[in-house]
């Protein structure tokens, strides 16, 4: 006997979500361009939040998605929203400034033909399947990206590929033989993709996406909470990669995504147990099991 | 030669860590209460047997520790980027990932007791200020032993490709598969249901009447973790071990025998070993147990 | 992976309709890379096809419980049937990754993929086994057959009273080290194709040369790979709907739809995936 996957109707429009997740999206990875703008990498941790706010819609649409019953896990369906989002922004990368919008199209594109494979050739027949599946893929896309730009500094493939710093000139003075210029060759193993961290922000997101509904299903489940606890795993997560950014942007930029990313991490915490706190039946300190009926 | 001497004694070791990661790994899960046999905390309340047990509900195990274990290998992998020397970047690497464990742990609990409200279950605040501490610091040395099993792939076994993060991912999503496959049934039907026969699987019927009360007082998910660590952890640990161990073994011995097919045919010959051990196994438990009676079955 | 399913949705038999779109989707698939890069990315995709139908067609040997078989309620490894495949498959990708990295010969190597697979199977199940004997006292017992095909045992005597049967019949070992052996053999597949179409054509893309960027072409095919991995994966665990007991499962009958299914997802995920290479 299993359990049955439970979520709450009414709150916000899930359309509503869309509109706001896939615009803050992209405005915020977007956003990371300032860095090129300005010739800094301060401004790296948009990237983040553009993730976030990508991974806030796409708890939602898991939860429309799960809610049909998929006849096995959540977590199953961030796995496979990863794995396109996955081939799909490497491919966009390549297209310089339009870099977004294309990751948007081709794992849109991608994800309507695994809804229609999952629903045609597998026989699910789930109404909402190709939808959902073609908005889970752009939320894997769309994640990945932001964290890698916040990684690397930006969403470029070239600069997702060659380390930062690779292929200056290498000046070597020996006294003997006077100066010897060398140049240093490009470092692709020390890159965000070449180094494979982007295998580590593909867990990431895919544990990301899927949490916040696995944890919170049940009949009391909130979207208000369900959300909070989304944006509380996406800081969670831009800490980690925030912390891994160091190894690719100076360090004044990592620590500013270290700090915006333990203090977005702190507020939506204590929220996130303050809802918890709300929503649940009781709120006991070291208290015995209390049978029901309060014996 | 050299390299050989030098394979194994990689080999031996990684087999080593893998080992104690297993153990760690399992009872990290049991405690915690992940996996499977969650299903049955979480169906319990429903049933109407409020518990005390911790609900940890972050997917199943493999995506977790893949989870773990990359970020884990990503952040070292950084640090040694850096230029830290690789115990502390290792070390550091694993308290990043054992801190997004314990957060995870954290909202698994409240979001899915919260969520129960309707049957009753009360969110009991203190089984995450004492058991919080237990889990992470098991899942600290499953990461911490697999991120080095992995550290030690990539920096001393040359031939092999990978980076430190990607076979953080791999090794992490074997170890929470092994881990969940041989300890889940053993949290599950064995201490979960320890009210239930000895012997037999739980009724269907049976479903959601967990063992609520201890031996004295009420039983906690630390009860649950004494026990486990008597079976499931040490099993998990050599079903882990073994996989990391013969894995790297007969790669690393028989790669150049035999034109290229060493690895494959001793692969192969191990394969054929262990399904003949599970022929012996399947068949004591026949002919030991005999099948089941009528009064064994109406009891 | 906690089963905490719904009613599965799918049911039997094959919807020709969207076989036929399959089918077109690859062709399509193919014709685009033909037109980029002639046969030199056709056989990569080619292999990339054929890879996730390998992976596509293992994952239903692997048997699998979910939670019911952590209660002893039903055979089976308790644990999620796509991330069990993935765990093994991806282990035998780690082997295969090795051994091509090392000696560069195809077969070997895709071989001790699929061997590191099974091999990772074969410790897991006889672990469950004993697990479920002697630490629980349980006999194995197949909930779905009354004998075992290959060692004639039979079940509905050794089934406790009120479970659909318990541990792993020997026919459901084999078929977990089958299902590792062909899951692995389908990931390495996959990971040596993008790899060989990486390391030609990412130093012409990048202008460097092929050692330096070996390491970025390793990485990329084998993040890629590991996504692949997971896509088929998930598919196959959607046609199998949660659980299923191995090859004499009657839920077996409904692989061919996960074969095509995988083979479609996987031409068209390559084709993206191929034409990274390409400078537009």
């Amino acid at each position: 006997m299993t359990v049955k996957i439970e979520a709450s109707s009414g709150g916000m429009p899930h359309n509503t979500i869309m509109m706001y997740g896939l615009i803050v999206s992209v405005v915020c990875i977007y956003l990371t361009y300032l860095n090129q703008l300005t010739d800094t990498q301060w401004f790296a941790f948009f990237g983040g939040i553009g993730a976030i706010a990508a991974l806030w819609w796409g708890s939602d649409t898991i939860k429309h998605l799960c809610s049909y019953g998929l006849g096995t896990g959540v977590p199953s369906a961030g796995m496979i929203a990863f794995g396109i989002g996955a081939i799909a922004m490497v491919f966009a990368t390549k297209f310089d400034i339009a870099t977004p919008i294309v990751a948007i199209i081709i794992a849109g594109i991608i994800g309507a033909i695994i809804g229609y494979i999952a629903n045609s050739i597998v026989n699910m027949n789930i109404p909402v399947m190709v939808m959902s599946m073609c908005e889970l893929a752009i939320v894997g896309a769309l994640t990945m990206l932001g964290f890698s730009a916040m990684c690397a500094g930006s969403f470029g493939f070239n600069n997702l590929v060659v380390a930062a710093g690779s292929g200056e000139v290498i000046m070597a003075i020996i006294p003997e033989l006077g100066v010897i210029v060398q140049s240093g060759g490009p470092l692709f193993g020390a890159s965000v993709i070449g180094g494979s961290v982007l295998a580590v922000i593909f867990i990431l997101g895919a544990m990301a996406l899927q949490h916040p509904f696995n944890a919170c299903l049940g009949p009391n489940e909130s979207q208000d909470r369900t959300l909070m606890l989304a944006a509380e795993v996406g800081f969670l997560s831009m800490i980690a990669v925030a912390v891994m950014s160091y190894a690719f942007i100076d360090g004044l930029s990592a620590t500013i995504a270290l700090v915006v990313s333990l203090l977005g991490w702190y507020y939506t915490f204590t929220q996130y147990v303050a809802l918890s706190k709300r929503d649940a039946f009781m709120w006991l300190d070291a208290k015995p099991i209390r049978e029901v009926g309060g014996k | 030669m050299e390299e050989i001497v030098l394979g194994i004694g990689i080999t031996a070791l990684a087999g080593a860590l893998a080992t104690i990661a297993g153990a760690a790994e399992d009872t990290e899960s049991d405690i915690g209460s992940q996996g499977d046999p969650n299903s049955q905390v979480q169906l319990a309340p429903q049933m109407g047997y409020i518990h005390r047990i911790f609900n940890k509900a972050i997917s199943g195990e493999p995506p977790a520790y893949a989870a773990w274990c990359a970020i884990g290998a990503g952040v070292a992998w950084a640090f040694l980027q850096i230029g830290y020397n690789p115990a502390l970047a290792i070390i550091l690497g694993s308290i990043v990932a054992v801190f997004v464990q314990g957060i995870y742990c954290i909202s698994g609990y409240l979001g899915r007791t919260a969520s129960l409200a309707k049957f009753e279950q009360p969110v009991y605040i203190d089984i995450i200020k004492s058991l919080l501490s237990v889990t992470m610091a098991h899942a600290f040395i499953a990461i911490f032993c697999t991120v080095t099993v992995c550290y030690l792939m990539a920096t001393v076994l040359h031939a092999q490709p990978f980076a430190l993060p990607i076979l953080g991912l791999l090794w992490g999503l074997a170890l929470g598969a092994a881990g969940s496959a041989t300890g889940n049934p053993f949290y599950g039907k064995e201490r979960q249901y320890q009210n239930q026969n000895f012997g037999a699987g739980v009724p269907i019927s049976a479903s959601g009447n967990i063992v609520r009360y201890a031996e004295a007082g009420e039983r906690s998910s630390l009860d649950n973790g004494w026990f486990t660590t008597k079976f499931a952890g040490p099993a998990s640990g050599i079903c882990f071990g073994l996989i990391v161990f013969l894995e790297l073994w007969r790669t690393v011995l028989f790669e150049t025998s035999l034109g290229g097919w060493g690895a494959i045919v001793a692969g192969i010959v191990l394969i054929l070993i262990f399904a003949v051990i599970n022929l012996w196994v399947e068949k004591w438990g026949r002919e030991t147990y005999g099948p089941y009676t009528s009064e064994e079955a109406s009891s | 992976m906690s089963a905490l399913g719904g009613k599965a949705a799918g049911g039997e038999g094959i919807n020709w309709q969207g076989v036929a779109v399959g089918i077109v989707i690859i062709i399509i698939a193919l014709g685009i890379t033909f037109a980029f890069g002639s046969e030199g990315l056709v056989i990569p995709l080619l292999g990339i096809i054929i890879g996730g139908a390998l992976i596509g067609f293992g994952v239903h040997f692997v048997p699998v419980g979910g939670a019911p078989a952590a209660m002893g309620q039903a055979p089976g490894i308790a644990t999620g049937v796509a991330m069990l495949a993935a765990g093994a498959g991806l282990a035998g990708l780690f082997g295969g990754a090795w051994a091509f990295s090392a000696t560069g010969d195809f077969l070997t190597a895709v071989l001790g993929g699929a061997v590191g697979g099974g091999m990772m199977m074969a410790i897991t199940c006889l672990m469950v086994n004993l697990t479920y004997v002697f630490a629980m006292g349980v006999p194995a017992a197949s909930g779905k057959v009354d004998k075992d095909p290959i060692t004639g045992y039979s079940f509905p005597e050794y089934k406790s009273q009120g479970t659909e049967g318990h541990g792993l019949p020997f026919i459901s070992y084999v078929g977990g080290v089958v299902g590792g052996f062909i899951a692995g053999l389908g990931g390495t597949l996959i990971y040596i194709e993008l790899l060989l179409v990486y390391s030609a054509g990412l130093p012409v893309l990048l202008e460097a040369s092929a050692e330096a960027v070996a390491p970025l072409a390793v990485s990329l095919a084998g993040i890629l790979a590991i996504g692949f991995f997971l896509i088929n994966a998930v598919l196959s665990a959607y046609n199998i709907t949660g659980t299923i007991e191995g090859p004499h499962d009657p839920k077996f009958k409904r692989v061919p739809r996960a074969i095509i299914g995988c083979a479609v997802a996987s031409a068209f995920c390559g084709l993206i995936s191929i034409l990274i290479i390409v400078a537009f």
